[in-house]
């Protein structure tokens, strides 16, 4: 497996390599890139507000673990390394939890039971297993933030588009006025489905382009080299 | 050859540093959870008591008797509130239930009327159960209309799905029995110890002092 490994829905980009931060925040988001982590993403982002603290809890968990992780990667027997990631991963879960709770019991009462499953979110083995496990401390800590913080902005992306069509709101602000007939359909799961994949249509349509720009200048160019060349 | 020692080595060592680190959150956060959640407390009287003005809380002693507490503060203490309107008209009292669910222990506050001997409202203050299956006991509409009227003179029970006939049961979710029976038996054992104590304190419950 590569050190940036992504699961078998979408290949890693090649230019992945480069910063372990911004990959995680945009290269290899983890969400509109990799497609990991499907059930906080379509569960919880019914609300801008339950998708920023979800976002942000997860966060927490895998800079904390990938930090943890890549501390003891070297003295972990690999017949136990799973047992080991997944143990330390439950120990920043249950953290998260008690934080939570103590920060808001009202984002705790509507994150309900995804918090504890925050631990079976694959992202978070898949980057202790990918890259926490053979970097250094350091560059594990900034590929857990940076893939926090891309799974944060997805969701937040996803919950801005159901709360805004499905309440007519953001971040409980009425942003329509008192005529505006709120469209349900999108805090029910369906609108999860289908933000999901207006989301994932635009970032792939946006990916595509890019790749095509770049791909006629680096064509450009070459036809220039030859031509100078001649 | 399998590295025995160094693998209990390795899990032992990662183990006690977990613990540490959980132990360490729990003691922290302790005192703020706690606060947290008597201010919820405090919202879901106000919601299971429409109309509530002020209130009461009683703390009730072993031997049956009240007596009332400045706050909610205080763990291990059964509690009771007693809510009234703002011309000062017993409105009914509010109890703390918990009961043993799929996941974890549900807890939760309900409403009683010892006017009419029913339950009249329900809500869950805490739980672990299955997002979209047995959390429903916490969200599901069709659910929370079981507590509108429950009777509370006879044994509550939770029937299966579709079936209630009785207005002391409760209609189960549908994939979600185990944590449906939990609120069932919840009620049901927390109705059997406080009816009394409310029936025996009942005049200085609506005077409320």
């Amino acid at each position: 497996m590569s050190d940036n490994a992504v699961s078998c829905h979408s290949p890693a980009p090649a230019a992945a390599k480069d910063n372990p931060f911004l990959n995680g925040l945009w290269k290899q988001n983890p969400v509109f890139v990799q497609v990991l982590g499907m059930c906080p993403t379509l569960a919880i982002t019914n609300s801008v507000r339950n998708a920023i603290a979800m976002g942000l809890a997860t966060t927490f968990v895998l800079t904390g673990s990938n930090c943890l992780i890549s501390m003891v990667r070297k003295m972990v027997p690999k017949q136990v390394r799973i047992a080991t990631y997944i143990a330390i991963i439950a120990t920043m879960v249950t953290l998260v939890d008690y934080l939570v709770k103590a920060i808001s019991i009202t984002v705790y009462k509507a994150l309900g039971a995804y918090i504890p499953l925050i631990v079976a979110n694959c992202i978070i083995l898949e980057r202790a297993e990918a890259y926490a496990g053979k970097k250094p401390v350091l560059k594990s800590t900034l590929d857990g933030l940076g893939m926090g913080l891309g799974f944060a902005f997805a969701l937040s992306c996803l919950g801005t588009v159901r709360e805004v069509l499905g309440a007519g709101t953001f971040l409980g602000v009425h942003i329509f006025g008192p005529n505006f007939e709120p469209w349900v359909l999108f805090l029910l799961p369906p609108g999860g489905f289908i933000s999901l994949a207006i989301w994932l249509l635009t970032f792939a349509t946006f990916r595509e382009r890019k790749a095509k720009r770049e791909a006629a200048k680096a064509k450009a160019d070459l036809e220039q080299l030859e031509a100078a060349a001649v | 050859m399998t590295p025995t020692v160094p693998m209990i080595k390795v899990l032992g060592t990662v183990s006690l540093l977990c613990g540490l680190l959980i132990v360490g959150a729990d003691v922290n956060t302790h005192a703020r959870i706690r606060h947290n959640q008597e201010l919820m407390m405090k919202e879901s009287v106000a919601h299971l008591l429409p109309g509530i003005q002020k209130q009461v809380i009683y703390g009730i002693e072993d031997n049956g008797d009240l007596k009332i507490l400045p706050g909610v503060e205080g763990e291990n203490v059964k509690r009771m509130f007693a809510g009234y309107d703002s011309s000062g008209k017993f409105l009914g009292v509010v109890i703390e239930a918990s009961e043993r669910g799929y996941a974890d222990v549900i807890s939760a506050m309900y409403a009683y009327s010892p006017d009419k001997k029913v339950v009249s409202g329900y809500q869950v203050v805490d739980m672990r159960e299955t997002p979209g299956l047995g959390s429903r006991i916490g969200t599901d509409e069709k659910f929370a209309e079981n507590f509108k009227e429950l009777d509370a003179t006879h044994p509550i029970k939770t029937v299966k799905h579709g079936t209630k006939q009785n207005p002391w049961e409760i209609d189960a979710i549908s994939g979600a029995t185990i944590s449906s029976r939990a609120v069932g038996r919840m009620l049901q054992k927390s109705v059997a110890e406080m009816v009394p104590v409310i029936n025996k304190n009942l005049d200085r419950i609506k005077r409320g002092d």
